[in-house]
């Protein structure tokens, strides 16, 4: 790694079939930044949990919406921020889900932001010019 | 994301390879469900070749369980690889599973 501060960025339309363009986007950055498969696969985790629900529960309308994904090295760490203009919505305030329960007793779905909180370091929330910015850290 | 189906030893054996993710979890769910409504009540889910899952495949295995304790039927898995056990763990699944090490431990235990 030549470059210890590096930055790129992705834009992804508010359809569930764009998230299919972040694996490879991923992939490619984790072999030039010669980062694990695990930091591989728990940064595709937490960007499509993030991803999915602003694309499945952020829009009122029918209309395209771009959701821009960053995704920045610099010493140790990983930094991904992910901008995007629909309803305002901080899972940084969601409950986690009773993960001890047993399987009658529990909830299908609420998973996804508790993964992003576990996986990731930081989960930062931030309500700008009606945007949302969610940005994680992973430490590696 | 492939899946085949198999049945060997008693047990009807599901093999997902690839990813499961929102993009083909509905995909998933289907396959997995007909195989469960068709009356099927050994099923073992072969996760040898499946490299990557999130939250909506995740969603899968619990409906599946819940069938499956609902109607006696006894669901298996085996041959989780790290990182999928990794999220199985952390998200409470590891201990409302049965997880073998590999399918031919699945089959007689």
């Amino acid at each position: 790694m030549d470059n210890l501060s590096d930055d790129r960025t992705l834009l992804i339309k508010n359809k569930i079939d764009e998230l299919s363009k972040v694996p490879s986007f991923l992939e490619e950055l984790i072999r030039e930044w010669g980062l694990t498969d695990a930091i591989l696969f728990n940064l595709n985790l937490a960007i499509e949990e993030a991803l999915s629900n602003t694309i499945l529960y952020g829009y009122n309308d029918s209309n395209d919406h771009f959701i821009e994904l960053s995704i920045k090295i610099e010493n140790r760490q990983i930094t991904v921020i992910i901008e995007d203009d629909a309803v305002e919505f901080d899972p940084t305030t969601l409950n986690d889900p009773e993960i001890f329960q047993p399987a009658e007793k529990r909830t299908v779905g609420g998973l996804g932001v508790f993964l992003i909180k576990k996986l990731m370091d930081n989960v930062k929330y931030k309500r700008v010019d009606k945007k949302n910015i969610l940005t994680l850290t992973k430490f590696f | 994301m492939n899946i085949d189906i198999l049945v060997s030893g008693g047990y009807t054996i599901i093999g997902v390879e690839g990813r499961v993710d929102t993009t083909n979890a509905d995909e998933f769910e289907k396959a997995v469900v007909n195989v469960f409504e068709s009356g099927i009540n050994k099923i073992i889910i072969d996760c040898s070749e499946l490299n990557y899952i999130s939250s909506s495949g995740l969603r899968v295995f619990l409906i599946v369980q819940k069938k499956m304790i609902a109607t006696k039927g006894v669901l298996k898995l085996c041959s989780l690889r790290s990182g999928i056990r990794e999220i199985f763990d952390i998200s409470g699944f590891s201990s409302i599973f049965s997880i073998f090490p590999d399918l031919e431990s699945a089959k007689t235990e």
